[in-house]
């Protein structure tokens, strides 16, 4: 008898989710197999990766990080312009930093404003993403969507102590919300079941299942989004079938070893080569896993990774 | 199903202050009152009790013999207080049980002795020397290798209770052991027949750890059907739950066939069944491991 691959049988399938609107709008998700088994189902859509923009210039960052936006660290518009003039964004991921009340605590209204003119800038697909304060978000980021509204933006991170406000406003003002657990599979399809049940729809949908960077506990987001997408393929568990995003850049580039200079750390190697590196390598391990959008910041990065996709593609 | 009743122990504040100041009544009237719920036997969690425990374990044994004549469970890891108890310890209706012993040679060298010198039973814990086992296989491993030592010791088969370790289905890292305990409990009916006299026995409820109160009753009733199906002899439970003594007499056949049913593979339309009903194939199903839990299971 002849050699017969093993093929895993599937059940189920991701569901579609429409980023942004008009002709720049982005599909995602729509997988019936794992992460580039095509030789075992489908994926429809490719997995896509939205450049960073800050709403403050960064005063933390590594100079391989900053050197590619050194231009336009204090204008977001221009920055979001350039990331996709330049470096080719299809989505721009806004990174509303300054509204943390720990930092600058900027008002809501002065971030939805921001979110407002960068989003009508460009024409592309716009995530906008809170601090990560979930008092201080529920503020901001319902603002976001009442300030934006008709944008299908994508709205995160939603998380169980904010998701009745800042969901009820993606439903009515018509976005999509990133629901955000803390690396944690039960509590991930909780949020959905809430959220759900609060009446966001389906494709208005996709989880972040929080990502650590590269030698920084990305094994236990690996191991959460590899059962998310056994759950949801073979299991049939309806609650679980969303798109992935990655908020990963912001986890690879605060490490000591994607920050440290080169004479600082002669045996580290390059300083730029090596930020550049640990973010590639932590994409493609979340690739693997089942990322759909990989939030990203170096241009060299983004294309290796760009490279790897395109190459999988092909077989 | 035999029960061990759970509610004597010093974690319990009203117990431990009474245990602190060696004040009696708390504990014999506690003690009174798990014997009329009908338990087979009381455990005594000292806890650690790494200071005095000696002294304490054996006042607390005594104070508790007075007022019943049940047997008691011995529980806490402290061996000079097991010995202490052991050693005044009566045998009224039945011999006592140290909880526990662990499937790693210190353990078993240090509490097999004094099984076998004060006539005891034990709880054998399937905890090994590489900690929790990770799968049925490594469950059958401890557990042959806990008799193998049991034997040598000269311990009779029936004074062995197993302790396959539940774990909470609700955590992650867990609750792949959740199925996989089911999956030992079947092998272990051919580890009987091996060993025949052989025991069983389980922390039932921390099966439902870390699930909203109000439904950790349906998780905990659920798996006991489960794991009585392949001869899980007897629980270590809350005394004074009425409902689930329901369920380990054997009370609802109704219910255990339909979760049978479910272990079996059956695809169980549940929008055909009643809403308790469905609630169990629900549950069934989650701790089978084939709905990934969430606090909302039973909504779904």
């Amino acid at each position: 008898m002849a050699f017969a691959i093993p093929t895993i049988s599937y059940t189920g399938k991701i569901k579609e989710v429409v980023l942004g609107k008009g002709p720049k709008a982005v599909t995602i998700g729509g997988e019936t197999s794992y992460p580039f088994h095509f030789f075992e189902g489908d994926a429809p859509h490719a997995p896509r990766i939205a450049i960073e923009v800050y709403d403050a210039a960064p005063d933390d960052w590594a100079d391989a990080a900053l050197e590619p936006y050194k231009d336009v660290l204090n204008d977001p518009v221009a920055w979001a312009k350039k990331a996709v003039e330049t470096y080719g964004a299809e989505l721009i991921a806004l990174q509303l930093v300054s509204t943390d009340p720990n930092g600058l605590n900027r008002s809501a209204e002065e971030a939805a404003a921001t979110a407002k003119k960068v989003a009508s800038a460009v024409d592309v697909p716009v995530l906008v993403w809170g601090s990560g304060s979930a008092d201080k978000d529920a503020e901001v980021l319902r603002k976001v969507t009442e300030v934006c509204d008709g944008m299908n933006l994508v709205i995160g991170p939603i998380v169980e102590g904010n998701y009745k406000q800042v969901g009820a406003g993606a439903i009515a003002y018509k976005h999509t919300v990133a629901a955000c657990s803390p690396i944690d599979i039960n509590l991930a399809k909780q949020l959905n079941i809430l959220l759900g049940n609060l009446g966001v729809p389906d494709g208005q949908l996709i989880v972040d299942p929080t990502t650590g960077g590269l030698g920084y506990g990305i094994e236990y987001t690996y191991s959460v989004m590899e059962r998310d997408r056994m759950a949801a393929l073979t299991q049939q568990d309806e609650r679980l079938q969303f798109p992935l995003i990655c908020n990963m850049a912001k986890e690879v580039w605060k490490t000591k070893e994607a920050k440290l200079k080169t004479e600082d750390a002669p045996t580290f190697g390059d300083a730029k080569k090596r930020g550049i590196l640990m973010e590639s390598v932590t994409a493609v391990t979340l690739l693997l896993a089942g990322a759909d959008v990989l939030v990203m910041r170096h241009p060299e990065a983004i294309k290796l990774v760009r490279e790897m996709i395109g190459d999988f593609k092909t077989k | 199903m035999i029960r061990i009743g759970e509610n004597l122990n010093v974690m319990v504040k009203k117990i431990g202050a009474a245990m602190k100041d060696r004040d009696p009544k708390p504990i014999q009237e506690l003690a009174i009152a798990e014997t009329k719920a009908g338990v087979d036997y009381i455990d005594i969690n000292l806890g650690p009790a790494r200071k005095e425990g000696g002294p304490l374990m054996e006042w607390v044994v005594k104070t508790v013999q007075e007022v019943t004549d049940l047997p008691l469970y011995l529980d806490t890891i402290n061996t000079e207080a097991l010995e202490a108890g052991l050693k005044v310890y009566k045998n009224k209706k039945g011999r006592a049980v140290i909880n526990s012993i662990m499937a790693r040679p210190e353990s078993m060298e240090a509490k097999f002795p004094l099984a076998k010198k004060y006539d005891a039973g034990l709880v054998a814990l399937l905890w090994g020397p590489a900690g929790l086992p990770r799968d049925a296989s490594e469950r059958g491993v401890l557990a042959a290798e806990l008799m193998q030592k049991a034997m040598e010791f000269g311990i009779p088969n029936e004074d062995v209770w197993i302790d396959p370790i539940v774990t909470p289905v609700t955590s992650p890292q867990s609750q792949v052991q959740v199925p996989s305990l089911v999956e030992f409990m079947m092998m272990f009916n051919d580890l009987q027949e091996m060993t025949p006299g052989l025991r069983s026995t389980c922390g039932l409820s921390n099966v439902s750890n870390g699930a909203p109160d109000h439904l950790r009753p349906i998780i905990n009733q659920t798996y006991l059907m489960m794991l009585q199906r392949y001869g899980m002899a007897s629980a270590i439970v809350d005394a004074f739950d009425d409902e689930l003594k329901t369920f380990a007499d054997s009370k609802r056949p109704d219910l255990s066939a339909l979760v049978y049913r479910v272990m079996d593979g059956e695809d169980i339309d549940v929008k055909s069944l009643k809403k308790e009903q469905a609630d169990y194939v629900k549950t069934t199903k989650v701790l089978m491991g084939n709905i990934l839990y969430s606090d909302s299971w039973l909504e779904l």
